[in-house]
């Protein structure tokens, strides 16, 4: 009781709300100001969270664990139209713009951190951003909540520059693949495909010798 | 830029359909996975040495002979002699 008793000392905004009618709904009204800035968390890799009578681990057991729709089973229509390009795909009009000058979108999502350049369809780049730049720093630049904020904000950017139809192109499985990509939407910028650039070779050059931990 | 090796944004492609961001990249990363690209990139973020790769490719063998001998043995159980009640249905 006492500690609460400080806490709203602490916050007037809450307080004000709280004793002004006396419900909790009013303190919802103000959920929005608050960021993920202000929310301290643990390091997402030990924590723990408890959902409807269960255990949750928030972070991944492994450095690059499995991604989502990876092990799910899912009736998929092959030979439905228009899922897959071919041959005339550059062509093809969405909204009047052919496929080819659309706007792109690079995400490279690593394990410590995602990074956008929004880039036209020469591959110029316009802007980026990344979880890092957007407040999250060390551990929690890796985590997929990073990656969808900093997504959501960069679309608005995007969406104030003029354009609202994307393709996406994606490199890393790190936690912020697919949240950053749900970010995008959230945001109301219209996702036309979505590619998958991960740079793997099946005769690569020696990599790093193993991690001990 | 130099000339690419592959044609962008052909292969490994999907298109969003309905504004279904979700079961696009859930297609997707299942097509991937599928196609041991996730696992090759996971294996090579860090040197396997040669006894690893040995065993793992041992180990991949013997799943492999298994899973094959066991779906055999299921198809054999279930092996039914009539017409087919619900055609297409199954």
């Amino acid at each position: 009781m006492f500690k609460s008793v400080l806490h709203m000392t602490k916050f007037p905004v809450l307080k004000g709300s709280v004793s002004a009618d006396g419900r909790l709904t009013s303190l919802f009204t103000n959920l929005n100001v608050i960021t993920s800035k202000n929310i301290c968390t643990t390091i997402t890799c030990c924590k723990e969270i408890r959902s409807q009578n269960e255990k949750v681990k928030v972070g991944r057991g492994s450095k690059y664990g499995l991604i989502e729709g990876e092990t799910t089973v899912e009736a998929l229509n092959i030979n439905q139209q228009d899922l897959f390009p071919d041959a005339d795909t550059p062509n093809r009009l969405f909204n009047g713009v052919p496929f080819k000058d659309l706007h792109i979108v690079n995400i490279k999502s690593s394990p410590n951190n995602t990074i956008f350049s929004f880039t036209d369809s020469k591959g110029l780049v316009i802007m980026t951003h990344t979880a890092g730049i957007e407040g999250f720093k060390n551990a929690k630049k890796g985590t997929n909540i990073a990656g969808q904020q900093a997504a959501i904000t960069l679309a608005s950017r995007i969406l104030d520059y003029g354009v609202n139809m994307v393709r996406i192109r994606i490199q890393g499985i790190g936690a912020g693949r697919m949240s950053s990509i749900k970010g995008f939407q959230m945001a109301g910028l219209n996702v036309i495909s979505i590619t998958d650039a991960t740079r793997v070779s099946w005769c690569p050059p020696r990599p790093r010798k193993q991690r001990r931990v | 830029m130099s000339l690419r090796r592959h044609a962008q944004f052909i292969s490994r492609t999907i298109f969003v359909q309905n504004n279904d961001v979700d079961k696009a990249c859930r297609i997707l990363n299942r097509i991937l996975s599928k196609e041991e690209i996730f696992g090759q990139y996971r294996r090579t973020r860090y040197y396997e040495k040669p006894t690893y790769a040995r065993r793992r490719i041992n180990f991949e063998k013997c799943k492999a002979i298994y899973n094959e001998d066991m779906n055999r043995k299921i198809e054999f159980l279930l092996r039914k002699n009539r017409v087919e009640p619900f055609p297409g249905a199954s």
